[in-house]
């Protein structure tokens, strides 16, 4: 693997990093704007709905950009020694794995689920139960981010399997651009 | 506001409440026919969907407006008032317009009226007036907007809201209502638990909660709001607004549309509680055939939150009677006092967004009072808020233009409406805005009775309509349809009713 002093950041590799902040954040956006879709074409009409999907879309864009500089600037705690490429699949990794559990916590609302009775009769008992279910989500949360940033940066097959997944969902990714210029024609539209 | 300024212009200039408040003259372009010294005051409040059906003096069992009631020893109050619409669009559109649904077709949700309407409204009627309008409502904010040029100053509705998205309000002002909806979806997990965003929701959240904390136990329900967190007091808009009214010039015309008792009903903590078990027991209808499926239970439980709710309201309202008294402006104010639409809790139906046209949904209150009275006035004859505008050009001595739809009230003429007046209401929200009407709700009061005409719904089945008759005063309930009871009576005026339409339709065939 190697192992280099070189700058911390690639232009390639930051594209690269942008496109994977957005690819969550848009995917999820347009989800629940779907979702949403029918409810606002019967309550208005059709071109509110596009209407409210331009604007989730370009808000999305402007949470990417805001989640990417903070992703970015985080990536200057990783140790110089290692390369761009290995920070940007490392930091890639990390996004995409909170994005899932930012889903899977949304999820819970959209699916209507709830804990299991044992959990919430336990909880109930705990003298602090908001603290109790909070060190439980780290508990959950914690080694499914160390453990893919250990690997990363530990075994080479790995990472070059977090780099050619990189490459591909980029490539998704830079539809939802697309799709974010719509938005904006839209918006802009929407506005004269 | 008149002159050059565009829309966003003055919307910037509006968006400077306190120096535009401070120096409203200044804001008013030349040439703006300047306030005639000697005229009256006019202002109109509208409480949204506040029903008649629930205030006391109107037959309701429930204490709901204490203040009201001791106020209506001093005002004409008419007791069989009607919206023009059940919900706020074409209720609201017909009060600025004098004009029924049909004919400024403003009937869809956050619609608009037809552009001959922007010079024909109670606005720009009252131009030797100065004009100022505010609401809690954005249904009526966009309609304001497209009255702009006939108010001298327009109060943003975040303004009196305690924490707002005014920076996606200020950015789309053109789209506020889509932009301001999209970015609810998108930042705010709250009423669903799930947002468009994945990480600036849960920060947003903290953010907007330490705005409110200190007020929360003041609202056992959660404060009051509006599209998911736009909180706001009623208090604090009651106080602005007087403060407003005692220092604006006079003469004034203000409209002001507060947003309570409209859902969610969420009292002052002095109220909550207050009908709770108090063994009142509403009188139970068949469920509609456009029915929501609520129970009576839960029914019950809404009409209870409502009604505690309005108690909110009328404490406010008395507050800016009050208010208005101590600052003497009550001495040369005529005063309305109204809604754009009622509620119902009745026939599995919660709310108003329901095709039906029961009287809790369009009976609605009306007092006026007049500069100086002291003796309150009963009237019972069928009046419609289509009635306000030409009232209101009458008391200040303008004449009404023919465009007007509406009559003068009674007692304010000799010639007012009689009791055999036609007087109509429509909800055609999912109709084309300039199609013929093929889906609606339509209705026609003539005396005592009152036919509904439904057409065009998918529950209405292969028939396709509906039709229900009922005698308002052997049955104010609306127990009993006798439509098929009394096929003379029904007849008549189904064919009345459905000549009207035919006659509105006409243009857009």
């Amino acid at each position: 693997m190697p192992i280099t002093n070189s700058k911390l950041y690639s232009r390639h590799g930051l594209w690269s990093l942008f496109l994977i902040c957005a690819l969550p954040l848009h995917l999820w956006t347009i989800i629940l704007a779907l979702r949403d879709f029918s409810w606002v074409a019967e309550r208005t009409n059709a071109w509110d709905a596009i209407g409210v999907l331009s604007y989730g879309m370009v808000f999305a864009l402007i949470e990417s950009l805001m989640i990417f500089l903070v992703i970015a600037l985080l990536g200057f705690l990783v140790p110089r020694r290692w390369s761009y490429d290995q920070r940007i699949a490392l930091m890639s990794a990390l996004l995409l794995i909170t994005a899932l559990w930012a889903m899977i916590g949304q999820l819970y609302f959209l699916l209507d689920l709830s804990l299991p009775e044992t959990v919430i009769s336990f909880l109930g008992r705990s003298r602090h139960p908001l603290r109790v279910l909070y060190v439980a989500s780290l508990g959950m949360v914690l080694p499914t981010v160390l453990y893919p940033a250990y690997l990363i940066l530990g075994s080479n097959r790995a990472f070059r399997f977090m780099q050619g997944l990189t490459e591909r969902l980029s490539l998704l990714a830079s539809f939802y651009l697309f799709l974010d210029f719509a938005g904006l024609v839209i918006l802009v539209i929407r506005n004269l | 506001m008149k002159g050059n300024l565009d829309r966003r212009e003055f919307l910037k200039l509006a968006g400077l409440a306190s120096l535009s408040h401070a120096l409203p003259r200044f804001v008013m372009a030349p040439g703006t026919p300047q306030p005639s010294p000697g005229k009256k005051n006019i202002l109109l409040v509208v409480f949204d969907a506040l029903s008649s059906n629930n205030i006391p003096f109107y037959g309701y069992p429930r204490q709901t407006m204490p203040n009201l009631a001791e106020l209506a020893d001093r005002a004409v109050v008419y007791h069989n008032h009607f919206a023009a619409g059940n919900f706020t669009t074409p209720g609201t559109a017909s009060l600025l317009t004098g004009t029924l649904p049909w004919t400024h077709r403003a009937f869809n949700y956050n619609g608009t009226v037809d552009g001959s309407y922007l010079s024909r409204n109670i606005f720009h009627a009252f131009q030797d007036h100065y004009r100022l309008a505010y609401s809690h409502n954005p249904l009526v904010n966009t309609l304001f907007d497209q009255f702009l040029a006939d108010l001298d100053d327009y109060i943003p509705r975040e303004t009196l809201f305690l924490a707002n998205d005014g920076l996606i309000q200020a950015l789309f002002k053109r789209d506020e209502d889509i932009a301001s909806l999209s970015w609810t979806r998108t930042i705010k997990r709250k009423e669903e638990g799930y947002a468009y965003s994945l990480y600036l929701s849960r920060l947003y959240e903290g953010y907007r909660e330490s705005k409110i904390a200190n007020l929360k136990p003041l609202f056992p329900r959660g404060l009051p709001n509006i599209s998911g967190d736009n909180y706001f007091l009623l208090e604090q808009a009651i106080d602005s607004i007087g403060g407003q009214l005692s220092a604006i010039p006079q003469p004034f015309f203000a409209y002001i549309h507060f947003l309570p008792p409209h859902f969610p009903y969420k009292t002052h903590r002095d109220f909550y509680g207050r009908f709770a078990n108090d063994g009142f027991k509403p009188v139970q209808k068949p469920v509609d055939l456009f029915t929501q499926e609520k129970s009576p239970d839960n029914l019950l439980k809404w009409r209870t939150w409502y009604d505690e709710y309005i108690l909110y309201a009328d404490r406010e309202f008395g507050r800016l009677f009050n208010i208005l008294e101590s600052s003497g402006r009550l001495e040369n104010t005529w005063i309305l006092f109204t809604s754009d639409h009622g509620e119902m809790f009745e026939r599995g139906i919660s709310g108003h967004t329901t095709p039906v046209l029961h009287q809790p949904v369009i009976r609605i209150p009306l007092l006026i009072f007049e500069p100086g009275r002291q003796v309150g006035t009963q009237v019972y004859t069928p009046t419609s808020a289509i009635d306000v505008l030409p009232t209101l050009l009458h008391l200040s001595g303008q004449e009404i233009p023919d465009w007007v739809e509406g009559l003068v009230l009674p007692p304010f003429t000799q010639t007012g409406p009689a009791l055999e007046r036609s007087l109509y209401a429509l909800q055609a929200r999912n109709n084309g805005k300039y199609a013929p009407l093929s889906q609606a709700s339509s209705m026609l009061l003539k005396g005592r009775h009152k036919i509904v005409y439904y057409f065009g719904y998918d529950q209405l089945g292969e028939k396709g309509n509906r039709v229900e008759l009922y005698d308002l005063e052997a049955d104010p309930e609306e127990l009993d349809d006798l439509y098929a009871s009394q096929p003379g009576t029904g007849t008549q005026l189904l064919d009345e009713l459905k000549s009207k339409l035919a006659e509105v339709d006409r243009p857009y065939l």
